[in-house]
């Protein structure tokens, strides 16, 4: 199981640069005001070069046309490290569902042409008399298809019948987990009570864990708990915690960061 | 005066191709440049669902370059604002702004292409009263901070509007000195109906095509891409109004006479010669220009020497001019 770091609203750049530094997978934003899930994402994204990028996106609040537009531009910004988590939000299942397929197919490489139970794509509407039967969103991501997580309490619903996988956020063994499963958790900054959370975790079936932080302990401490002993605790069976309890390296002279 | 580069529309187009994520990275270069430079402000331009990728989601891409400068802002020249949810679309500015320091520029205009609407589920019959609708949302959310609205247009009542609600005005580089010149004055006409102090107006700016050599082969080149720049007029359905004695210019049925026209807008020639020029559009209150060099065709080994020489070589003389 892979450890990513849920990023506070408004410190997004500062916390994904030191997770990245941490060799985390990823981190998570738009844990804040869904509005501005997008543009947190893009301060994530230029302040790293490597870690994927998780940006929240909560359904009913914009086109869906006008969301795969924006994930399309924050894809290219990060060079294709994007993951969508779809938050349905306010949505009934039948709504979530139709808004979500509405965002894949823009993002996708063909025209879009949908007409479901929420939306029609095009309108069609008698003004536009020079609006085509269909559209092609563009520029299209930089990867070839951009991941979609599920969550919500429309989630366990809308995930199986878009086949994306759900978030889960309880370290309950998780009955037929997807390849990539992802999960959020909050841990305390307390070794022994988070090695224990994170090796649930890993044993109910996730593969990619955000972990929330206290806002209480620091950042670099609690950075040093997740890359020394929670990521590699889980990275492989029967982890030889000689690895990450033995005394660190000494760092070179001048070199102020372990 | 003041002074910027634009517009980019991060575009992998038929004639010049490029990786979409290659264009983002290399604006947010040409953005730390522009700010070492001495630059004022970088403009972007946004339409939708056209084959080259042009950007359609401009505060996404204002935010990436925001996030990696200190002092340069950031102008959207123009956001289709009809298109946006304006709720949404002032709590994005305002993160933005909180985020850059209120660095950014939210330039808003009307849109024009059927496709466009029609693809956001819009009738393009609604694109005015949504527009005033924005405005209201967008003025008051101005009011907190953060940001500052502009406007784009090239019509009388429009432009006599951003002059009556007290918006600073972009014009298009299409737009002939003497367009200019008459438009200036009906902003100016709404600035002063509304009651507002003639002191305390804000700039008014014109995108400028602008191409400053001494070599008559760079010249030819440059004039060149700016023709090249203009067939993606055509290809959008572009029309220019007429306004007044102004003629139209339809770059979609009269596609060869239009860019031909709008190619003679170029400012070209040495550092006397553009300042000269440039100094005609302060004369008439243009104060702020924003040089329009993202030109296809334009390659980046001849792009980044005329940003330094224009930076070097007219800025600094127009600029002591309002010191002066």
């Amino acid at each position: 199981m892979r450890l990513g770091l849920a990023l506070t609203e408004g410190r997004e750049a500062d916390m994904a640069r030191v997770a990245e530094a941490h060799g985390l997978f990823g981190v998570l934003t738009g844990w804040g005001d869904p509005m501005t899930a997008i543009i947190a994402a893009v301060y994530a994204s230029t302040a790293t070069q490597h870690i994927r990028v998780v940006t929240r996106v909560q359904l009913g609040l914009e086109h869906p046309v006008t969301i795969a537009e924006e994930l399309s531009i924050l894809d290219n910004v990060n060079n294709g490290r994007t993951v969508v988590l779809v938050d349905t939000g306010d949505l009934d299942h039948e709504a979530a569902a139709d808004e979500i397929a509405v965002v894949r197919e823009a993002l996708s490489c063909r025209p879009i042409q949908h007409n479901g139970s929420k939306w029609k794509v095009p309108a069609g509407l008698p003004a536009n008399i020079t609006a085509p039967s269909s559209i092609s969103v563009t520029p299209k991501p930089a990867q070839m298809e951009i991941p979609f997580w599920v969550m919500g309490s429309m989630a366990a619903t809308v995930g199986a019948a878009s086949a994306l996988a759900v978030l889960a956020q309880h370290p309950d063994p998780i009955n037929e987990p997807r390849f990539v499963q992802p999960g959020l958790a909050t841990i305390s900054g307390n070794l022994k009570l988070d090695r224990e959370q994170v090796i649930a975790w890993a044993a109910s079936g996730v593969t990619h864990l955000m972990l929330q932080p206290p806002e209480e302990v620091e950042l670099d401490a609690i950075m040093t708990l997740m890359s020394r002993h929670l990521g590699p605790e889980v990275m492989m069976s029967h982890f030889p915690r000689v690895m990450s309890e033995s005394r660190v390296p000494l760092p070179w002279p001048g070199d102020t960061r372990r | 005066m003041r002074f910027g580069v634009g517009l980019f529309g991060l575009q992998n187009t038929a004639m010049q191709p490029a990786h979409w994520a290659g264009a983002y990275r290399e604006m947010r270069e040409y953005a730390t440049l522009m700010e070492e430079l001495g630059y004022d402000e970088l403009w972007l331009s946004e339409h939708h669902f056209f084959y080259d990728g042009y950007c359609p989601a401009l505060l996404p891409a204002a935010a990436s370059v925001l996030s990696v400068t200190e002092r340069l802002r950031v102008g959207t020249g123009m956001l289709i604002l009809p298109m946006q949810d304006p709720s949404r679309l002032a709590s994005v500015a305002l993160d933005i702004g909180r985020r850059s320091g209120g660095r950014l520029d939210l330039g808003v205009g009307l849109g024009y292409r059927d496709v466009e609407f029609d693809g956001h589920g819009i009738s393009r019959k609604q694109r005015l009263p949504r527009m005033l609708k924005g405005l209201d949302v967008l003025e008051a959310a101005e009011a907190a901070g953060g940001f500052r609205i502009w406007m784009g247009a090239q019509l009388v009542e429009p432009v006599k509007r951003a002059g009556q609600r007290g918006h600073p005005i972009l014009f298009s580089a299409a737009l002939p000195f003497e367009r200019c010149k008459t438009l200036t004055k009906i902003w100016e006409e709404g600035w002063i109906e509304s009651g507002r102090p003639a002191t305390t107006k804000p700039s008014i700016g014109a995108l400028r095509n602008i191409w400053l050599t001494e070599d008559p082969k760079e010249r030819e080149a440059a004039r060149d891409w700016v023709r090249a720049s203009y067939v993606q007029y055509a290809g959008l359905g572009w029309t220019l109004p007429a306004v007044g004695e102004h003629e139209q210019a339809d770059f979609a049925e009269e596609t060869d006479k239009a860019i031909a026209d709008t190619v003679e807008t170029t400012i070209t020639g040495s550092a006397e010669e553009c300042i000269r020029q440039l100094r005609e559009f302060e004369a008439i209150g243009i104060d702020h220009i924003a040089f329009r060099l993202m030109l296809d065709g334009a390659p980046r080994r001849a792009l980044e020497p005329q940003i330094k020489r224009l930076a070097e070589e007219v800025m600094p003389t127009l600029r002591d001019k309002v010191v002066a």
